[in-house]
């Protein structure tokens, strides 16, 4: 069974991360913004993007994603688009081993459950 | 006299390596590149008796054999932390082992085993600042940027490592594995969990 979350996370490995940004004292802020990525020529969005995290000391934006590699193609062309249109916008994407890597180092022992939902 | 440790005395070597995989930096070539940040801190430190400042326990390792490499007057001492739980207890990362003395005025070096998040590093570097070095510069055996959240100057590195879980030279996968004079992967068979 996958392990449950707490409001307004969508998945428990971004639950699990908000912890670990506490326990060290990091502030952070939870999909504060979305950044159209397409719209057409009325101005309806046609593409957007959120990423999960934003640490605003470090003026850096994480995004999160168990997919598998293979998987992720659809989320690298959003991040390469939000990286042309937005130069100056710094973002981290952590795929599923870097969040495997991440749980192994700070002692997540139940990530595995996390990773059966995908994010 | 016979030196010889009785069987009792541990576990047999394959013991104490078994799940460890490809080795990533021998023995030799760590030593070889410590040489060389004793001899840059040598150089940098010369009449500053710096304090090298290290964090329990992981870094114990790199840090005996970086001072006995240090040509300088150099002194030591160490803190620890809590370690983020899993979870388990809410609450949040604090010392559990300050350092001796007062260090206002002192030329500060932190030193690393390894650096990845910044998010431990962040915290000591928050609390030592506080208290008024002469100066403050880090110095990490081992990094890994890949993962980095929080940016911070590192002003002497061993070696960038790739993304892969890794032990040995005090890098540890359970508190296993720190005794290894090289840094190894683990054999992803090893690096299976038990849900809790």
């Amino acid at each position: 069974m996958a392990a449950e979350q707490p409001a307004p996370f969508s998945h428990p490995v971004e639950a699990e991360f908000a912890r670990i940004l506490d326990f060290y004292g990091i502030p952070w802020q939870y999909e504060p913004r979305t950044f159209v990525l397409e719209s057409d020529a009325q101005g309806t969005v046609l593409e957007a993007f959120t990423p999960d995290f934003y640490l605003p000391d470090q003026y850096l934006y994480v995004e999160l994603t168990t997919m598998q590699p293979n998987q992720i193609r659809h989320k690298n062309r959003k991040l390469r688009r939000l990286r042309e249109l937005h130069p100056e916008v710094s973002i981290k994407l952590f795929k599923r081993g870097d969040i495997r890597s991440l749980m192994l180092k700070f002692g997540v022992e139940d990530y595995p459950d996390m990773m059966t939902n995908r994010l | 006299m016979d030196n010889t440790l009785p069987a009792s005395a541990g576990p047999p070597a394959s013991a104490l390596t078994q799940g460890v995989g490809r080795v990533l930096l021998s023995e030799a070539e760590i030593r070889e590149r410590i040489t060389v940040l004793a001899q840059e801190i040598s150089r940098d430190y010369a009449g500053r008796n710096p304090l090298l400042v290290g964090v329990l326990k992981g870094v114990i390792f790199f840090m005996s054999d970086l001072l006995h490499a240090i040509t300088v007057p150099a002194t030591v001492d160490f803190m620890a932390i809590s370690r983020y739980d899993g979870g388990r207890n809410k609450g949040a990362v604090r010392l559990i082992k300050d350092l001796d003395d007062a260090v206002e005025g002192r030329h500060l070096i932190f030193v690393e085993d390894i650096i990845d998040t910044g998010l431990t590093l962040n915290y000591l570097l928050r609390i030592l600042r506080a208290r008024g070095p002469a100066s403050l510069e880090v110095c990490t055996l081992f990094n890994k940027p890949d993962h980095r959240l929080i940016d911070i100057p590192l002003k002497y590195c061993g070696f960038d490592l790739p993304d892969r879980f890794v032990v040995g030279y005090g890098l540890d996968y359970k508190e296993g594995y720190r005794h290894l004079p090289y840094l190894a992967e683990l054999r992803p068979e090893t690096l299976q969990i038990t849900p809790r």
